[in-house]
């Protein structure tokens, strides 16, 4: 304040050379304040620029070709081999393409690294890994028709490994007692995996969620209890072994364990297949529609969400019984292990790990906790504690496993930011952005706007000085801050525009305020009554410069 | 005779897997979470009874207060483990069911690695006495075993009716959101209720290692049945737990005297399927008034 009045300005009046007598000559007036820093000051973007992650990158690929990419589709469907964008690039005005969808180069990756791995892998190593190699084909089969029960078809099925079980037992008893050949095995498989499928589709039309998940939990349950007492499926031996398989005995240990990666690779690829074909098209996209608490409404469109439930059932029954024919064919024989509820909970780490609904949650999910529970074997029963701590962190803090990843931390990030939009909204006859989107004159927001900014210009320019300077003479020529003050207070619309009313019975006036209603009397401010006009001048000015100072 | 000594088996089994179904009902029906790491908590109590029973003393009554109380341990464990963090976020019954299975299957390694897995006996808890009377004998265990579980189940059922947590926990039962709404905390409730059956599966273990063993993977039927019967009898209704009790035990009785007890379990879960055919929410379950999440 003292800084302020050490440098404060005169105001000369240019009237004064014409008319004297009740002009003053220099009066103190306030430092010029530039309009234009509140301007700026409005204008600015308090936003935090960060560097990356506002916008989704794409690659940009040169030259055309979009009509190429669109014109060739895989053999048996109408899929386009990649969804590939093509556009002008407005700056440099040359040709680019954008790849949209990049999933289908991950998976011809993925599954040539796979193809890959006996011939890289080193001597040492071969027996442990392929060995782990050939659970891995085996079970990411298994979680592909498992994945299409539990995500497809929203059955919360747990007896899977007892479908599987089943059809392994029943074609390796097969086998050992009616001498059946190997390539049998799969396609009996399958028909036991269709009857037991269809036996327990039963109840699965009228259970629902839980209540299905904890039956087929004991479903489980008995087929172990069952096959682990009979003596027929050797109870005894803790399994039945010596089924027909198709690794030839002759050739070398290492030459077996290939052929039995590449057999397991290849009833992947199958089961990928079949997800694919189940998942991607007719009855996958009707139970779209009717996903969970939503059945009523699909329901009412004219789905018949039960139906296609039943036959995804029913379909990956089919595959999981033979899966389990070639489980038997692939060892000789099956162990009790498969029924175990071990086996149950690593089959659902796998699942819940990778995340479910998705074909590659499945096979990353068998991928990771086979690595642990077949390469890491030295571990011992750490190994399981460690798979069981990763499913436990997943289901915690994921909502649908490692491939919902992006899609949580997007939902995540939009949350923040719109957080931060709100606190960086300001009132002040400003519109809030929810509001603004509702405005019916657009023309509203910018005065708004704008009279918001001359607001807080005008506040400045309230100073003592200006006040005395109007007290003085509340007419005639102004210092430039107090001729903006006016202006714009004269400016104001009718409605509470504040007035004086001369008062003839005592000769005095008072302070009313407009109605702004033709036929609608002024009301009353205040009860004080001035002696002259100048007085009520003052008044009315003191008036609006605390209305401004309070808006 | 054969026929006593199979129904008073029966009703042995019966008041046991009565009391572990009685405690999955609650949890689902108070706190909508089905714990199926009861498994754990029923071997963790039966280890923790044992480790009692090796190191301090081996009263029965004390052994059996130390296996409930660190039943209800266990019980406390899971639910600050897999019930706080994620009972309010999306998908949270399929997450809970997850996050269970998840805990059953760490625990029980845990637990087969820090014990080995060779299995522990606990010493006679109800002496070594015998009643005889009209041809039916009648051992020490089994009468204790009657007795502890009823007389647990009535005092759970008194705390539930007369108390003032009781009362929080019938409301949540009945609308967990109105139940939230005048003040009753999710949180602490669920450390009550998951306490209280911790505790009911702690007792099941301890009366149930009088017949068998206790062993890292030994609550893994239990809990089977113990859900199978709740399941029967409608999740969430302690009568139809009750009733799903009985008639399932008939059953067992019935299927061990007539074709033997291979078929025991095939016989069990076709006549689940069968009651859940016709009534899908289970025998005492009212479709409309069952819990939806």
């Amino acid at each position: 304040m003292t800084e302020l009045s050490s440098i404060q300005r005169t105001w000369r009046n240019p009237l004064f050379v014409w008319d004297g007598s009740q002009e003053a000559e220099k009066l103190p007036t306030p430092t010029f304040v530039s309009h234009q820093e509140i301007w700026e000051a409005t204008r600015a973007s308090r936003a935090k620029l960060l560097p990356v992650g506002r916008l989704r990158y794409y690659h940009k690929w040169a030259g055309h070709g979009q009509n190429l990419w669109r014109r060739s589709r895989y053999f048996p469907t109408r899929r386009r081999v990649l969804r590939i964008r093509g556009e002008y690039n407005k700056k440099s005005l040359r040709r680019e393409k954008t790849i949209i969808d990049k999933r289908p180069i991950w998976w011809v990756m993925g599954l040539v690294a796979l193809a890959l791995v006996p011939l890289l892998t080193p001597a040492s190593l071969e027996n442990t890994l392929l060995t782990a190699g050939v659970t891995f084909g085996i079970y990411a089969a298994i979680n592909l028709c498992w994945m299409l029960v539990i995500g497809t078809a929203s059955i919360f099925s747990l007896a899977t490994y007892a479908i599987v079980g089943t059809a392994a037992f029943v074609t390796a008893y097969s086998s050992t007692m009616f001498g059946l050949p190997w390539w049998l095995l799969p396609p009996l498989g399958a028909l036991v995996g269709v009857i037991f499928g269809g036996i327990i589709a039963l109840p699965a039309t009228r259970l629902d969620g839980f209540y299905y998940a904890l039956l087929t939990l004991g479903l489980n349950e008995l087929c172990r209890v069952y096959f682990v007492t009979s003596r027929e499926f050797g109870s005894a031996t803790g399994g039945l072994y010596g089924a027909a398989t198709y690794i030839p005995q002759d050739w070398s240990s290492s030459g077996q364990l290939q052929l039995a990666y590449y057999a397991c690779f290849a009833v992947m690829l199958l089961a990928l297949l079949l997800y694919r074909f189940v998942n991607g098209r007719r009855l996958g996209r009707i139970l779209r529609m009717a996903p969970e608490k939503r059945e009523a409404f699909a329901e009412a469109t004219g789905v018949n969400f039960r139906q296609a439930r039943v036959r995804v059932f029913l379909i990956s029954s089919v595959g999981l019984g033979f899966i389990g024919g070639f489980y038997s064919a692939n060892y000789g024989g099956v162990a009790f292990s498969i029924f175990s509820f071990d086996t149950v909970l690593l089959g659902l780490a796998m699942l819940v790990i990778g995340g479910i609904g998705r074909s590659e949650g499945a096979v990353l999910g068998t991928l990771i906790v086979v690595f642990f529970d077949k390469v890491l074997i030295t571990l011992g029963p750490a190994r399981l504690i460690i798979i069981g701590l990763i499913m436990l962190f997943v289901v915690l803090y994921l909502r649908n496993g490692l491939f919902g990843i992006k899609q949580q931390f997007r939902s995540w990030r939009d949350k923040k930011k719109s957080e931060r939009r709100s606190t960086r909204a300001e009132k002040g006859g400003e519109m809030l952005p929810e509001e603004a989107t509702e405005a019916r004159n657009v023309d509203d927001l910018y005065r708004r706007r704008y009279d918001k900014m001359q607001r807080e210009f005008l506040k400045t320019l309230v100073k003592p000085e200006v006040i005395e300077e109007h007290r003085r003479a509340p007419q005639g020529q102004h210092s430039e801050a107090l001729e903006r003050l006016l202006i714009y207070f004269r400016n104001q619309p009718q409605p509470d525009k504040y007035a004086i009313t001369a008062l003839q019975s005592i000769n005095g006036f008072r302070i009313v305020a407009l109605s702004g209603h033709r036929g609608v009397a002024p009301r009353v401010v205040e009860d004080k009554i001035y002696r002259s006009p100048a007085e009520a001048y003052h008044g009315v000015f003191l008036r609006r410069v605390q209305d401004l100072l309070e808006s | 005779m054969d026929v006593w000594f199979v129904i008073s088996n029966t009703i042995v089994l019966a008041c046991i897997y009565g009391t572990l179904a009685i405690g999955v009902s609650i949890t689902w029906s108070s706190l909508g979470f089905l714990n199926l790491a009861y498994g754990f908590i029923f071997a963790f109590s039966g280890y923790g009874a044992w480790l009692f029973a090796q190191h301090v003393s081996t009263f029965g009554p004390a052994v059996l207060a130390c296996g409930i109380l660190s039943g209800a341990l266990g019980g406390v464990f899971v639910c600050a483990l897999a019930f706080i963090p994620i009972h309010d976020k999306p998908n949270f019954t399929i997450r809970g069911l997850i996050a269970t299975l998840a805990i059953n299957l760490i625990g029980t390694q845990s637990l087969l690695w820090w014990f080995g897995p060779r299995s522990k006996n606990l010493p006679e808890i109800f002496g070594t006495w015998k009643l005889s009377f009209s041809g039916v004998t009648l051992t020490a265990d089994r009468v204790g075993n009657v007795i502890t579980s009823v007389l647990m189940l009535l005092l759970v059922l008194r705390w539930m009716r007369s108390s003032r947590r009781g009362l929080e926990i019938r409301a949540m039962m009945m609308n967990p959101h109105a139940a939230s709404i005048v003040g009753i905390g999710v949180r602490r409730t669920s450390f009550y209720v998951m306490a209280i059956t911790g505790a009911l599966a702690g007792l099941a273990a301890v009366l149930l290692s009088q017949t068998y063993y206790i062993s890292p993977f030994g609550g893994l039927t239990p809990m089977i049945k113990a859900v199978s019967i709740a399941l029967c009898g409608g999740l969430g209704s302690v009568q139809g737990a009750v009733i799903a009790a009985v008639v399932l035990g008939l059953n067992e009785a019935l299927t061990t005297v007539s074709i033997g007890g291979r078929y025991v379990l095939i016989t069990q879960f076709l006549m689940i399927i069968l009651i859940l055919l016709v009534r899908p929410r289970g025998i005492a379950g009212i479709l409309d008034r069952a819990r939806e999440a």
